[in-house]
This record gives C-alpha cells, sequence and structure tokens, in this order.
C-alpha cells in the first residue's frame, strides 16, 4: 500500500456506524469500514457474521437502519444498487446473479445505461471485447451462460461491473465454488486489476488461506460487530482465527485403525442425466465396504448431485447399476431404499430434507410414516413418535423450544443436526451425506462430523459429498475427486493429497489413475 | 406511507398461530355479510327488512330451511371434492365437470338396465348403484387429470377446465336435441326418475346427508392422524420433500382426485337424483355447476378443515338461497347469489393477505429523512 | 369460404389479445391464472359502456380500463404483497365470474348498435392483433427493454443486481397483460359476437392460458397457434361445412377443449421438454423478495 507523502491518503470508500435489524435478530452492530484506494480489502468472518449484510448494504441492495456511507469523499445514500452502480461500485455475488439462458453479452449489457431503446448489440460488443481484451479476459461474448464453468460466469460478473465504470469491486465469496487453479487464476486477476488498472476490491470470504495471500488489509467481523482491523503483513492465521471464532478452537484428530467390514454397495458404470436433460453423470464405478468413508471431492455441478440421488433412488440411472447386499437395487423407489436400509441426508436443508411449515415430530415423521412400528393399521402412532423425537432431540442436542415447534424456526446447525438424527436413527448400513456442513457454524460441523465418524465406526458403509477438501480428507478412507460426472480416481487416504485431490477436480491429471 | 416521522408499512408475520386462523375466517364472513349488505343498498332496499328476509326465508321458514338443507348437502360435497386436492397443493377446478360427470353416471344406471330390470330389481340396490356409479365417474374424470398432472406434471389447472367444457357439451349433447338420456316430452332436459329411485329420506331429508356429514366427521382425522394423510399434506407442503420421504407423486396425485372426484360425483348424484322435486338434469343445469364453486371457496375460507367447512357451508347455502328468494320479493336483479359469490372471493383473499401481513408503524431513520442528491463523482 | 376464414380469424382475436397480454406478463415472471376473469369483465364493461352511451370507442375504453386496473390489482397482490399467484388468479377468476353475472344481467340480450364495419369480411381487429404482435415481438427482443423484463422473468436477482427495478417491470408487464385481456373481452362483446349472456366466454380465457404455454412464449407462434385455434373453433360451430351429418354439434363444441388436452401431454414430454424448458422464463410463478 502507497503512503501518502504529507498526510495520510483518504479512504476510497468510508462507512460510519452501521447498523441493521432482520425481525428477531441484529445483523449489524455500529460498524466502521475504511478502505483505501487501489488495496485489496479482506473482510474476514464465519458464517452469519454479517459480512453478506453489510456488502448488500455498501450496494444498495438493503437499507441501514443507522449509519453513513461516503463514497470517493462524498456522503450517499444508495437506495438501489443503480444508485451503487452510479457511484462506481460493483458487486459479484456469493451465488450467481447471470441470466443463465442468455448469452454473455447480453448479461454484460443488461440495464447499462448507454444501452438504452433499441438495441444495437453489434456497437456493445464491440466495447465489451476492448475492455476485455484490456483486462485479459477470453471468454466468448455469444456463449449461454448455462454453457459456462462456473469460474468463467464469475469472470463475466466482474467484466459486467467494469463495464459498468466500476473502480470498486465488491467479491462476496468468490472462491467457494472454484477449483483449486481457478482460484489462483481469479486470486493473479485481482492483483492484476488493482496493480494495473487501479481498481480497489473489497474481498469477503472466510476463507483464511484466502486473505492470507491475496489481501492488504483486513477487517475481522464477528456476530455483526468489527472486532479487530489489521494490515495483513501484521497478521497470522492464529490471530485471525482467534478474533474470527472468540476463542481458540481445536480439531479433532481421526483415528484410523478400525476393521474392515464386507463388501456391502457395487455402483458399476452409473450414469444419470440431469433437470435440463444433459448427461451430467457419466460412468461412475466404485465399491464400499462396511465401515468405509468415500469421500466424494468436487465444486458443485460436476455431477455429485446427480450421483448422490441416484443412489437414493430419487432420480433414475441412465445406465449401470447399483448393488447393495449383493442384490441389485437399481430400479428400487426411495421408499423401498430406506426400508432396507439406506440414508440420504441431502444438501439442501429446507427444501427436501425437511418441511418448513411442519412441526419437529412431524418432521421425524418423514422418515417414519412407512415404519409399521409407528403406523397401527393405517392410523400414525403419534405417542411413540413423539418419544423418539425427543430422544432425537437429546441425542442431537438440538435447540428447541419444544417438539411442536415448526421447523422454519430452527437454525441452519439444529435444522442439520436434526436431520442427521432422523436419518441415523434409523441405523442405515449405507449412508449418503450431501454437503452435510454446508453453511453451519464451527460448532454444529464439528459435531455433524463426529456424527458420521460414529456411523462409520458403528459399520455403516459412508458416501461423503462435500465441496470441502479438508472435510474430505479428515474423515475419509478413500478419495474420489470428481470432475464432469466422472471420478479421476479412486485414491486412499495416503495417496490422496490436496494438491493432486485438487487439479483432479479442476479436471487435469484425468487421462492418468482411473478406477479402483 | 409517510406521516412525519412514522411511515407505515406492510411487513410479513413472523409466526401464524393458530388462533388468528379462526379469526380470519371470522372476519372474512363479516366481511361477506357486509358486502351482501351493499348489495341490498344498491337495490335501494332497507337492509334490514333485506336481512330480514333472507334468513328467516333461508332458516325460519319450512320449505325455505329445507332448501338449505340440500343445498349444503351439495355444497358440502363440493367443498369436500376441492379440499382434500387442496390439502395437497393441487387445485380441483375441474369440480363442476365432475359433478355433471356423477350426475350423467347416475342417470345411466336405469338408463342402460331399461324399464323393465328397473322394475324387477329391489329400488334399494338400484339406489346404491346410481351412487356407485356417480361416485366412480367423477372419481374417472378427476383421476385423469390426476394422472395427468403427476406423470406429465400437465397444469392441472388447465386440464380440469378443458374437461369442464367438454363434459359441460356432453352433458347438452345427451340431454338436447335428440340425445339419449332426452325425456319424452324433449324440452332439453333429461328423463326424470321413476319414482321407486327416488332417494329414501330420514325426517325428510335425502339419506345423503348423512354421507355428507359422515365425511365431515372423518376427514379430518384423516389428515390429522393416519399415514395416507399425513403424506397428502406433506405433499402438499413440499412436493420435494415428500418425495424424498418415500412418497410417490403419482400415486399420490392420483388418489387424492379420485377421492376429490367422487365427492363431486356425489355431489352430481345429490342434486340431480336426491333432491325432492327435481330428479332430472333440468335444461338450464349450468347453473348448479357453476354453483359449485361456492365449494371452492367454503374449502379455502375453512382452511382445508372438513368439520370448520360446515358452519361455513350451512351460512353460504342460507345466504345465497336467502338472496335468490329475497331477489324476487324484493326485486333485486339476477344473479345475486353469483355476486356474492364473487365478493366472498375478494374477501377471502383479504383474509389471505390479513393472515400473513400486518401493519407496522416504523420510525424512519433520521438520515433517511434530508434528501441527499446522487452526483456523479468528477471525472 | 372466406366468410368461415374472416370469422376464424376474428374469433382467434380473441385469443390473441388475452394470450399475448399474458406472455407478456409471464416473460416478467408473473402468472395470471385468472385470465378468463379479466376477460369477462373487460368485455361486460365494454358492453355495458357501449349500451348506455351508444358509442363504440367509449366502450373499448371501458373495457381497457377495467382490464387494466384488475391487472394491477393482480400486480399488487402477487408483486407487493408477495402472495400466491395461483389464489390471486383464481380470486380474480371468480370475483369477476360473480360479479359480471350480476352486473351484465340486466343487459342480457344483442347490443344493439350498428355492427363493427368489416373490410372484405375481416374484422379491423385482426390486423390490429397482428401489429401487437410485432410490436410485442420487436419490444421483447430488439430493444433493452426488453431484455430488462426477459431478464426480471429469468432471474429477478440478477436483474436487480444490474439496476433493474424489478418490480417496476413486473407491475407495468401485468397491467399491460390485463388491458390486453380486457381488449380480448371488449373485441368478444362489441364485435364478434355482440350478445350478452353469463359467462359467456365458457372457457376461453383458459385457452388463451394454454395457447402462451404452447407457444413458448414466442409472439409469432402465439398467432400461429391462435389463429389455428379459432380456425377450430369456427369449424365446431358450423361443423356440417366439413363433416355434414356427423355427430351432434355439441359434440363439435368439445373438440377445442378436447384438443388441448393431448397437446399439454406432448409439451411435457422429454424431448419437447427440454427445448420447451429452456424457453419457459424461469422465475415464472415465484414471488420475488429482495434480500
Amino acid at each position: 500500500m502507497k503512503r501518502g507523502s504529507a498526510a495520510a491518503p483518504e479512504p476510497i470508500l468510508a462507512a460510519r456506524g452501521i447498523t441493521k435489524r432482520f425481525p428477531g435478530v441484529l445483523a449489524l452492530d455500529d460498524v466502521d469500514l475504511d478502505v483505501y484506494p487501489g488495496e485489496i480489502h479482506a473482510v474476514l468472518g464465519q458464517n452469519g457474521a454479517g459480512k453478506t449484510t453489510l456488502m448488500n448494504i455498501l450496494f444498495g441492495l438493503v437499507q441501514p437502519d443507522e449509519g453513513t456511507l461516503e463514497v470517493f469523499g462524498r456522503r450517499v445514500r444508495f437506495r438501489s444498487p443503480h444508485d451503487a452502480l452510479t457511484h462506481g461500485i460493483g458487486m459479484v455475488h456469493q451465488t450467481r446473479r447471470l441470466v443463465s439462458a442468455h448469452t454473455v453479452l447480453e448479461n454484460i449489457v443488461l440495464g447499462h445505461p448507454r444501452v438504452r431503446g433499441v438495441l444495437n448489440l453489434r456497437a456493445a460488443r464491440t466495447e465489451v471485447e476492448t475492455l476485455g481484451n484490456r483486462y485479459g479476459f477470453t471468454v466468448d461474448l455469444g456463449a449461454r451462460v448455462w454453457q459456462l464453468s462456473e469460474g468463467e460466469r464469475q469472470w463475466v460478473e466482474i467484466l459486467k461491473a467494469l463495464y459498468r465504470g466500476a473502480r470498486i469491486l465488491i467479491l462476496d465469496e468468490p472462491t467457494s465454488a472454484l477449483t483449486p487453479p481457478e482460484v489462483k487464476i481469479l486470486l493473479a486477476g485481482l492483483q492484476g486489476l488493482v496493480r494495473g488498472q487501479g481498481i480497489t476490491v473489497i474481498l469477503v470470504t472466510h476463507k483464511l488461506p484466502i486473505v492470507m495471500s491475496a489481501s492488504h488489509r483486513v477487517t475481522v467481523l464477528r456476530s455483526g460487530k468489527v472486532v479487530v482491523r489489521l494490515k495483513t503483513a501484521e497478521a497470522t492465521e492464529e490471530i485471525l482465527v482467534h478474533h474470527m471464532v472468540g476463542r481458540d478452537v481445536a480439531f479433532r484428530s481421526t483415528d484410523r485403525a478400525l476393521p474392515r467390514g464386507r463388501p456391502l454397495l457395487e455402483a458399476e458404470q452409473l450414469a444419470a442425466f440431469n433437470d435440463k436433460g444433459l448427461l451430467a453423470l457419466r460412468g461412475v464405478s466404485f465399491s464400499l465396504r462396511e465401515g468405509e468413508v468415500l469421500g466424494v471431492a468436487g465444486v458443485t455441478g460436476n455431477g455429485q448431485e446427480e450421483l448422490a440421488q441416484v443412489l437414493a433412488g430419487l432420480r433414475p440411472a441412465a445406465s449401470g447399476s447399483v448393488r447393495f447386499d449383493g442384490q441389485d437395487i437399481t430400479r428400487l423407489s426411495p421408499l423401498q431404499r430406506w426400508q432396507r436400509g439406506i440414508g440420504y441426508v441431502p444438501a439442501e436443508r429446507s427444501e427436501v430434507a425437511s418441511i418448513a411449515a411442519f412441526s419437529l415430530v412431524e418432521n421425524i415423521t418423514l422418515n417414519y410414516h412407512f415404519d409399521p412400528a409407528f403406523t397401527r393399521r393405517g392410523v400414525l402412532d403419534d405417542a411413540g413418535l413423539e418419544r423418539l423425537t425427543q430422544r432425537i432431540l437429546s441425542a442431537y442436542n438440538v435447540k428447541a423450544p419444544h417438539q411442536h415447534t415448526r421447523a422454519q424456526h430452527l437454525s441452519g446447525g439444529n435444522l442439520q443436526k436434526l436431520i442427521l438424527g432422523r436419518v441415523l436413527s434409523r441405523r442405515p448400513r449405507f449412508l449418503i451425506a450431501h454437503l452435510p456442513t454446508h453453511g453451519l457454524d464451527v460448532e454444529a460441523t464439528a459435531f455433524v462430523r463426529a456424527s458420521l465418524l460414529d456411523a462409520r465406526a458403528a459399520g455403516a458403509a459412508v458416501l461423503l459429498v462435500s465441496e470441502d477438501l479438508d472435510e474430505i480428507l479428515s474423515l475419509s478412507d478413500w478419495v474420489a475427486p470428481i470432475y464432469e460426472g466422472r471420478f479421476g480416481a479412486v485414491l486412499s487416504r495416503e495417496e490422496a493429497d490436496a494438491e493432486t485431490v485438487g487439479a483432479m477436480m479442476a479436471g487435469s491429471l484425468l487421462k492418468g489413475a482411473r478406477g479402483q | 406511507m409517510k406521516l412525519g416521522r412514522y411511515e407505515l408499512t406492510l411487513e410479513p408475520r413472523p409466526a401464524l398461530p393458530p388462533f388468528h386462523a379462526v379469526l380470519t375466517a371470522v372476519v372474512a364472513i363479516l366481511l361477506a355479510l357486509a358486502f351482501s349488505s351493499v348489495l341490498f343498498l344498491s337495490a335501494e332496499t332497507n337492509i334490514f327488512t333485506a336481512y330480514r328476509a333472507v334468513f328467516s326465508y333461508a332458516f325460519f321458514n319450512s320449505h325455505g330451511l329445507l332448501a338449505t338443507v340440500h343445498r349444503s348437502i351439495f355444497l358440502l360435497f363440493c367443498t369436500y371434492a376441492f379440499l382434500v386436492p387442496l390439502r395437497a397443493g393441487l387445485w380441483n377446478i375441474g369440480l363442476p365437470g365432475q359433478v355433471y360427470a356423477g350426475g350423467l353416471a347416475g342417470f345411466a344406471v336405469p338408463f342402460v338396465l331399461g324399464a323393465p330390470q328397473v322394475r324387477a330389481l329391489p329400488p334399494d340396490l338400484l339406489i346404491v348403484l346410481m351412487m356407485v356409479a356417480a361416485a366412480t365417474a367423477g372419481a374417472a374424470v378427476g383421476g385423469f387429470a390426476g394422472v395427468l398432472r403427476a406423470r406429465f406434471q400437465v397444469n392441472e389447472i388447465l386440464v380440469t377446465m378443458m374437461l369442464n367444457s367438454i363434459i359441460f357439451w356432453l352433458v347438452a349433447y345427451m340431454i338436447k336435441e335428440g340425445g339419449p338420456f332426452m325425456s319424452a316430452t324433449g324440452e332439453g332436459e333429461s328423463f326424470g326418475l321413476p319414482v321407486p329411485l327416488h332417494a329414501p329420506l330420514l325426517l325428510g331429508v335425502p339419506f345423503t346427508a348423512l354421507l355428507a356429514l359422515g365425511a365431515a366427521v372423518l376427514l379430518d382425522p384423516l389428515f390429522a392422524k393416519t399415514a395416507l394423510g399425513y403424506r397428502i399434506r406433506a405433499f402438499g407442503e413440499s412436493p420435494a420433500a415428500a418425495r424424498y420421504g418415500g412418497i410417490i407423486p403419482m400415486a399420490l396425485s392420483l388418489v387424492v382426485f379420485l377421492l376429490g372426484g367422487a365427492f363431486a360425483g356425489l355431489a352430481g348424484y345429490h342434486y340431480f337424483a336426491a333432491v325432492p322435486g327435481v330428479y332430472k338434469i333440468p335444461g338450464n343445469y349450468g347453473y348448479y355447476g357453476d354453483l359449485g364453486f361456492y365449494g371452492i371457496i367454503c374449502a379455502l375460507i375453512a382452511r382445508g378443515s372438513s368439520l370448520g367447512a360446515v358452519p361455513i357451508v350451512v351460512l353460504f347455502a342460507g345466504l345465497s338461497l336467502g338472496a335468490r328468494f329475497a331477489q324476487g320479493e324484493l326485486r333485486l336483479p339476477f344473479g345475486v347469489d353469483y355476486a356474492l359469490l364473487g365478493l366472498l372471493m375478494i374477501t377471502f383473499v383479504a383474509s389471505h393477505v390479513l393472515y400473513r401481513f400486518r401493519f407496522a408503524w416504523r420510525r424512519i431513520p433520521p438520515e433517511a429523512l434530508p434528501h441527499v442528491s446522487a452526483e456523479l463523482p468528477q471525472e | 369460404m372466406w366468410e368461415l376464414l374472416a370469422r376464424s380469424l376474428e374469433a382467434s382475436t380473441i385469443f390473441l389479445f388475452a394470450a399475448l397480454g399474458e406472455l407478456i406478463s409471464q416473460r416478467a415472471g408473473v402468472l395470471n391464472v385468472g385470465l378468463e376473469g379479466l376477460m369477462l369483465f373487460g368485455g361486460t364493461a365494454a358492453f355495458i359502456t357501449a349500451q348506455t352511451t351508444s358509442s363504440y370507442p367509449l366502450g373499448l375504453l371501458a373495457g381497457l380500463a377495467i382490464g387494466g386496473f384488475l391487472g394491477l390489482a393482480h400486480g399488487f397482490f402477487c408483486i407487493t404483497l408477495r402472495g400466491d399467484q395461483v389464489v390471486s388468479g383464481m380470486g380474480l377468476w371468480i370475483l369477476s365470474f360473480g360479479l359480471t353475472t350480476y352486473l351484465g344481467n340486466p343487459y342480457t340480450g344483442p347490443l344493439g348498435l350498428e355492427r363493427v364495419p368489416r373490410f372484405f369480411g375481416l374484422s379491423p381487429f385482426y390486423p390490429l392483433g397482428v401489429m401487437l404482435v410485432a410490436t410485442a415481438w420487436f419490444l421483447l427482443f430488439r430493444t433493452s427493454h426488453g431484455l430488462a423484463i426477459r431478464s426480471v422473468g429469468e432471474n429477478p436477482g440478477a436483474a436487480e443486481a444490474s439496476g433493474i427495478p424489478v418490480a417496476v417491470i413486473r407491475y407495468l408487464c401485468v397491467t399491460s397483460g390485463g388491458i390486453l385481456a380486457g381488449l380480448s373481452g371488449a373485441t368478444y362483446t362489441l364485435s364478434y359476437n355482440p350478445v350478452w349472456n353469463y359467462n359467456f366466454l365458457m372457457g376461453w380465457g383458459f385457452v388463451s392460458l394454454a395457447l402462451v404455454f404452447f407457444s413458448m412464449w414466442n409472439p409469432w407462434i402465439l398467432l400461429a397457434g391462435a389463429s389455428l385455434f379459432g380456425i377450430m373453433w369456427q369449424l365446431s360451430l358450423s361443423p356440417e361445412l366439413v363433416l355434414p351429418g356427423v355427430l351432434s354439434r355439441y359434440v363439435w363444441r368439445t373438440v377445442p377443449f378436447a384438443i388441448t388436452i393431448p397437446i399439454l401431454c406432448v409439451i411435457s414430454t422429454p424431448w419437447f421438454r427440454t427445448r420447451w424448458g429452456l424457453a419457459k422464463p424461469e422465475a415464472l410463478g415465484r414471488p420475488y423478495a429482495k434480500e
């Protein structure tokens, strides 16, 4: 960071006293933020710390209840993203804000003040191409967004912000859906923008390595408050974790010395189509014994969702077979699979795995309404279900006022614990866990991981699908990176290291090791 | 809406306590009564006279009361025809078509058997056959839409409306211009049912009342306590989660539409074959089908409760009948009961809004008050 | 023969106006299943106004105004209150059905005005319809406003983040849809069949709704579909022109409705579904809430 000659340089963006309340929660409490020109400023915090809310306020999507904002030295109030864009602030969100059915060019010019009235896409195309070349951007402007990879889509959003004249770029968790090589490209590109073009970047993340390697200064948020502001050069990972979490956190190490059981699950060349009718799973094979965990590592959109759904029976296999305990179950319905001892924890906690408007008891019933132990001639055994619910609530430490609370009132972590408890209470012999710790705080994450290991210890075969490489490496016996619907390889835990797995997740080394 | 330092906003209610559901239903009904008084006002009638005429005919006149009971039974069946698929999140707008199909099937029984057989067989058996045929026909029509919905994800609203029109014209074919069911007098209406086939009466009321009340009492526990009811409710709340829970969408859609259709078929049986004094499909039968739409409103206001629907149905049955009567007495234009139907829908929608939102005063943050111009930074 | 064709095209304008309006509304992501209600109310208002003022333009204006007002109401419920779009649509339909039966009853019967002039047998509404289709196509696919509308219907979050006022766009589209639905109803009662009877549409509104789905949200395909339906409907009214003596005319009346059902199924087959699925505005029917 350059130092001013006489006085300290003025911040290009200064937020003071930002406060925001949502029904029932204080999301931001008197937050100040100073961002200096030409720097990469990291805003670090856990999920729920308030980072995204703060960025939404800076971008005009949300209005603060209290506080002021100064941009380029002027006091401003943004009523909508339109105002923010006019002031030179652009934002690239955590989830893609692109119209997947439209082309890259159409997305970039959408809402642009200069592109009005009759669409003259040819003129716009030349402008965008010039701009893209200046920033080193190489995606085909005529391609439809749904055809692009996650990394490419991110660049489209960045270019779009730059075309709108953004001098300040806010990036909200930009690396969460990227493969390791794509992350490197992104960070290098950001450095280029900052040094070469004088753009200022605000980088919001919960990932320490990103902060340490890419930022100049960092502001740490915890529970809606700013806890510390540091120059990155003066910080270490331990210091940052300490501020982020509020205390020191130790992770349990896992022991490996467990006897292996007999083969339980065999998948042979499984293939399946996704919802758009494209072949998303292209021939996956593996076999799993009792007490083994197979970690499928990949970035969302490479077929792992389809794999989990095929194994659970929620999606038909286009070809291939699955054998469970020696029997072919490829054509069995989900219900038949639950009855045979297969359990599934879906990634979509509130849309698929639970029913928001139902009470906790009714949610438990979702995996029990077909169980003869809980129904008598078609009538549900309410008392038995309530007892079961009570047992699950205490065993899994689910915090809720009472059993008849609606599931929508549970926090993400408690809901996930409830779902996990429900599935595990049936003592499945094969468990499919899809993104089980996604979006959970540190404590809930640790609890879920421990529960998975307990299931493994009890002899279950577990298929763990996750984007978190650390999670995969710490829990799995076998690691299978997935890319474009195929396993790069099935590596044993000893053979799997972060570089190899990361590279396979991105599609390289695919022609090398294959199969088991 | 701003007022000095405060503004009035509409914000979603965080929780929905059950007490509120009853409250909003009551509000809906009161609004309905208020709206109908608007109708009477528009006809320059004294409101009290009008209401007295309406209610005294509907509930205190021996003819009127009986008519109210008959219509209540019809509406109750229609309500359940809509209510069962509603709990599963599906809209059975096709209930008028299913009502006609039920009526047609009921009449088909004596028609197919022929006069000699009809005289020979015991009338009770025939009546049961007619009822079963009616329920089956309604179920078949409903089930067709259910299958299409589950198998092809075809919008059930579109399919059922198409079926309504198709069946409407089919009935016209059957009873007009030489169609098979046409009566001997050829007046564009169906043949009348022979006396032995008239529905037996209990306390002067057709036995179908028992069926309707039975459904009223049994449907609520079905939904609350049985596995099938649970599955229907789960599917209605979240089809994706229900699928995950092992529920098969095709089977469930089919079941609820079969049940709903069966109730509508029974409504058709009741109205054309069981109400004393009717016993035929009249030339202007379209009116009865349209009346079925009251069933939609009752089911919606009752929020899916079968027992809760009973008082609402009785009220609306009496109100519409009384209004029709008052229409003649007080010289109101035709279609007062239709207008009421329309207005009731607004009250339902309004109560739906109140159920989910509330008005709140919020203090505007001081920073928002002074106008700040959004100037562009100097280039 | 020409008369049959001319009459068919006139019938098709009824479908066309309503479906085109709904197409615009759906392109912005708002579904109105109560289309039939808006058509009924627009037609009734137009008829009553024309009858009482003996003026076609005033009648037309009344129809447009009522349609626009109801569209606005639907928009308020769906956009500002984020209510269920199907509930609101159904509510508007039943509301219109009930109220028009009551309000129009005194006016039952023929309009009593000189018929709207025809040019070589063709009603002036058909060329108007074609012009509207061309305008709609141009607006949606050749202007920045159209890009904005389509983006709102695909991904309102993306549109909002690009600075586009999602709510305003949705309101404009749903109100335009209402105005066109009112136009459709007015065309029916003032020109196509100027005799008022309760529930005069008998399900045409729902056929128009189906037409929007069939057309894959493309105005030109919509024009073709509406014309086809118009021909089918006219044929069903006078089947003796094609197949004399076969089946009662009542059975023929069911044909347009009966044909819709298998077409709806064909659309849902996998081959069709991918192409149709890609054409469908992704956010259709879903209320949009800012962060």
